[in-house]
């Protein structure tokens, strides 16, 4: 054999310039040992990545996550994935499964919960009740003990209306994006009204840093919501 | 993003690499643990631009040494030295061919510890070996020595010997 084995290496760990990798290939289709050598790193590294490759599918602990996340607002690629992959996991096929069996026999399905977020193209958008709670709930009446709160309504920096809300279970700032609410910070909620406060102040700043002029009043809010949130 | 964010997204990965160096499920998260406070404690050594991965490796990677040379003083692991890394590499071409087929943690247990961080680091994290060279801080050589011999030990010990 020409090639040693630490040139087979560097080959399988694409090392190699493309000349002399383009020669080690060429040689190995006549050469079976050369052929053999290449196969066994290969079948090593993918067994080495196969084995490894669940740990990154693992659920990360708590106590490392809380290391860097504080009840905070999160706006991250990672929670988006996150709430993605929380939407697809098994349980939740077997709900859709149901939902489309209960839907093809009997029809309408009033009793399945309605899930409060969704996914529009890969961006998360409100439905359900935090939906209804956006299209139509006003900060300036809203009973006490509603689910979803409004906090503050406005306009951000790319004239879209937005509306910060605080639940239970989510809060955040939805924007008005052809006809839905995009959820530009979600946080997830937890019962505690020290929370609530916390989350308030927070969402408060961001809801901030998005605005481009004044939060509306209760007047512009509820004629903005007359007008269906569109200009 | 923000820096911790930032790290939130290395998470999965950073675990991977701590599994692959400690094995034990709670050993290498206590290791992910470790490294992000120290993370969390220089941050400002982080150069912004620099892959903030590789410097979570490094700092994960050393924390295991480190780790690993308090062990072995007081006895429980083998020390780190060269001298030992041959006995290790001969220990384990003493055990029959193929004898731990199927078990990976098993035989990644038979490679010297800085076998084992260079194989985690090219063979799962994909690392080139120039990189992996910078972030281990040893010539190139160094690296594709390292990385032959844990290959040799790995395939003889999984049945992969040709």
């Amino acid at each position: 054999m020409s090639f040693d084995s630490t040139m087979v290496a560097a080959f399988v760990d694409g090392e190699l310039d493309d000349l002399t990798a383009r020669r080690i290939e060429r040689e190995a289709e006549s050469d079976m040992a050369l052929a053999a050598e290449i196969a066994r790193h290969r079948v090593l590294k993918t067994k080495l990545k196969a084995h490894f490759a669940p740990v990154v599918e693992e659920a990360v602990p708590e106590r490392l996550r809380a290391l860097l996340i504080e009840p905070k607002i999160s706006n991250s690629l990672s929670s988006r994935r996150e709430a993605r992959r929380a939407r697809f996991a098994p349980i939740h096929w077997g709900a859709i499964a149901a939902a489309l069996v209960l839907g093809l026999t009997i029809g309408l399905k009033p009793w399945m919960p309605v899930a409060d977020v969704g996914d529009a193209n890969g961006a998360l958008v409100a439905s359900g009740a935090l939906a209804t709670a956006l299209d139509t709930q006003l900060a300036s009446n809203q009973r006490a003990g509603a689910a979803v709160r409004i906090g503050l309504s406005f306009r951000d920096k790319q004239g879209r209306t937005c509306r910060s809300f605080e639940g239970r279970k989510l809060s955040g700032i939805g924007c008005r994006d052809q006809g839905r609410w995009a959820l530009e910070r979600t946080l997830t909620g937890q019962a505690g009204n020290d929370y609530r406060q916390a989350s308030s102040g927070a969402l408060a700043a961001d809801a901030a840093a998005m605005m481009a002029g004044d939060p509306f009043d209760a007047a512009t809010e509820r004629a903005a919501r007359d007008r269906g949130w569109s200009d | 993003m923000r820096f911790e964010e930032e790290l939130v997204e290395l998470l999965p990965r950073l675990r991977r690499f701590a599994r692959g160096l400690a094995r034990d499920v709670s050993d290498a998260d206590d290791l992910c643990q470790a490294a992000i406070e120290r993370a969390l404690k220089s941050r400002e050594q982080w150069q912004q631009g620099t892959r903030l991965d590789s410097w979570m490796y490094r700092i994960t990677r050393n924390l295991w040494i480190d780790e690993r040379r308090a062990a072995g003083r007081r006895g429980i692991h083998a020390p780190i030295d060269d001298a030992v890394t041959q006995v290790a590499g001969e220990g384990a071409s003493e055990v029959e061919a193929g004898a731990l087929r199927g078990d990976v943690d098993g035989a990644m247990a038979h490679l010297p510890d800085e076998q084992r961080e260079v194989v985690m680091l090219v063979l799962v994290e994909g690392y080139a070996y120039r990189e992996a060279a910078e972030l281990l801080e040893i010539p190139i050589g160094t690296i594709t020595s390292r990385l032959a011999r844990g290959r040799e030990t790995l395939m003889h010990l999984l049945g992969e010997a040709a």
